[in-house]
């Protein structure tokens, strides 16, 4: 009798083993496959509002490879599959809303109309560039603050903020500042204070790429 | 018969708690590994930059930040090398080293063929190196998938990236239609398993009935299989006769592990399926890595490289594996192999997992096609 509550013991231990490891092997999910370095532009409107988010994404080489392979060789070929593969990218980006997403007093404001003024660039590394504009549906204030992120909540593509002069404001009103949080990379304090954010968030998503993400907060007076 | 029965039923009862407290536990972590893929919640849009394998981080904890940092580390150090072997051959070491140390890190996050691999080992499986031969050759499979794509379409047909992502999209779709393939036949294999057992089980006037058809499966079992390879029954109960030294010690039977065991309890077929259906859909780091590769005229090292990343992802996969045929191996055997109400758990136990298989394929399969459109 002792003996076989032993051996339910040590047999219930391996199964709670190898729960275990589903459950973290679960857990451990985020892996990042595309690396972006993102410049944008905050764009006011006349009337003061903010009417659209300029963005210009700079991929990693093992993306850029990828992304152009096949395309050219002859340099007029190559810019039409270019332009034909900025479409291409803006077009599914739509459904992601664009990874772009913004605050107004802590509301979403993330409506977006399709982009316009979309291209693709490559440097002479052939590192691939990807430039377009983002129309807000509704214009809007920034209220006491607008936050912007961009960011990929289920984490397959890795966007950071450049380090020089990431978002930057056009035709902005008097008065207007515009700052980059940065976070801390993964420290274990960040960490932390991320598990905490995480905890009483009321979205039920805690998502790796919302906390992993540069802010741009722009605030008007 | 009677006595013994009556004497261990206080025990009984309590391992019954435990097995289906083990089963709980195992289908909890099964299902987080699906639900971290979303396969519960709706399908989400088709990252545009994906190489056409709908791989996402999905949700993750900051316990695991730190492999996720090595993950980007480890992109990062990949590139890096595949561009020192141009000027530097003795790179390659380098790369081969990142290259398996990604695979290693990179199937410690979720993957449908994981889950696959687990459940398929939970439901049928319970040789221990057959169990990891199985996610070996499916790791290289899915290196091999990648060097095929890869050198197919755009070493040979120079396609595009687009072109590049229907394809491995296809192969994906195929590779969750394989799945749940897999899953139908775990279910009728389980479930004819489970239905006979229940059957012998509602024959209260013959107590050793149950006794009787574990000496019936795993000692005449090996004749009746050849004999009538039609009988479906006897294919439902095929592999649990496996592991004869557990109820052969009741018995007073010993059965060497000899090769004849493992053409009599095993299903080339069911582990030929599983390899396809868990192999077939090939990583994106692979993929990556060999488009980098090639871009940087040196396809050989891409492909030296996918083949270290099969490596590190056996590794993991192979340890996931062992582990779960060994949980269920220890609770086959500290489940009293003669009391009825196990085996009809342990029945019930390997159906779920067999429909767990099932759901994860019409799932992903229902999913991509959806999302493909």
């Amino acid at each position: 009798m002792r003996l076989s509550s032993l051996l339910c013991r040590l047999w219930m231990t391996g199964f709670l083993a190898a729960g275990t490891l589903f459950g973290l092997a679960g857990s451990a999910s985020a892996h990042p496959h595309v690396f972006v370095v993102v410049k944008s532009v905050v764009v006011f409107g006349q009337d003061g509002k903010i009417a659209a988010i300029r963005h210009s994404w700079t991929f990693d080489d093992m993306y850029s490879a990828f992304a152009t392979q096949g395309l050219g060789p002859d340099p007029a070929k190559l810019a039409s599959d270019l332009q034909q593969l900025a479409k291409v990218n803006v077009e599914q980006l739509e459904e992601a809303s664009f990874f772009t997403f913004l605050r107004v007093g802590g509301r979403k404001q993330s409506d977006f109309s399709p982009a316009t003024d979309y291209s693709i660039s490559l440097d002479k590394d052939k590192i691939v560039t990807l430039s377009f504009t983002v129309p807000l549906k509704n214009p809007t204030t920034t209220g006491r603050a607008l936050i912007l992120q961009v960011t990929d909540p289920t984490y397959f593509v890795a966007f950071d903020f450049d380090k020089d002069r990431a978002v930057t404001m056009e035709n902005a009103p008097a008065g207007c500042s515009l700052s980059i949080n940065q976070p801390q990379g993964l420290s274990a304090a960040d960490q932390k204070r991320l598990e905490e954010v995480a905890g009483t968030n009321d979205s039920p998503g805690q998502d790796f790429g919302f906390k992993l993400a540069s802010r741009a907060i722009v605030a008007c007076p | 018969m009677k006595d013994p029965l009556l004497r261990r039923s206080s025990t009984v009862s309590l391992r019954h708690l435990l097995l289906f407290a083990g089963a709980l536990v195992a289908a909890v972590g099964l299902i987080s590994i699906a639900s971290a893929h979303d396969l519960f919640a709706q399908t989400p849009a088709r990252n545009p930059f994906n190489v056409g394998i709908s791989e996402g981080g999905g949700r993750a904890t900051g316990i695991m930040g730190w492999i996720m940092a090595q993950q980007v580390a480890f992109e990062r150090l990949l590139s890096g090398s595949v561009r020192a072997i141009k000027t530097d051959t003795s790179a390659l070491w380098t790369l081969l080293g990142i290259s398996f140390t990604y695979g290693v890190f990179h199937a410690a996050g979720p993957g449908h063929g994981k889950a696959v691999v687990a459940s398929y080992m939970l439901a049928n499986e319970r040789a221990l190196r057959r169990g990891i031969a199985i996610s070996f050759f499916a790791a290289v499979l899915q290196g091999l998938v990648a060097i095929a794509i890869v050198g197919i379409l755009a070493l040979i047909l120079n396609a595009t990236s687009q072109q590049m992502r229907q394809t491995a999209n296809f192969v994906e779709l195929a590779s969750y239609a394989g799945i749940a393939v897999l899953g139908l036949w775990l279910v009728w294999r389980k479930g004819s398993a489970l239905f006979s057992v229940l059957g012998a089980k509602a024959k209260p006037s013959e107590p050793s009935a149950v006794a009787h058809m574990h000496d019936h499966h795993h000692h005449d079992h090996a004749h009746h299989h050849h004999d009538h390879a039609a009988h479906e029954h006897a294919h439902g109960h095929a592999p649990h006769g496996h592991p004869d030294h557990v109820h052969d010690e009741h018995c007073g039977h010993f059965h060497a592990p000899d090769p004849k065991t493992l053409g009599d309890n095993f299903s080339w077929g069911g582990a030929l399926l599983t390899v396809l259906a868990a192999g077939s859909r090939p990583c994106s780091g692979a993929i990556l890595v060999l488009v980098f590769a090639l871009a940087q005229g040196i396809f050989t090292a891409g492909i030296a490289a996918a083949f270290a990343m099969s490596l590190g992802t056996a590794l993991t996969t192979g340890a996931l594996a062992a582990v779960a045929v060994l949980a269920k191996n220890l609770a086959m055997r500290f489940a009293n192999p003669e009391s009825s109400r196990a085996i009809v758990l342990a029945r019930l136990f390997e159906f779920g997992a067999a429909c767990l298989v099932l759901l994860i394929g019409i799932t992903l399969f229902f999913g991509g096609a959806l999302g493909q459109g």
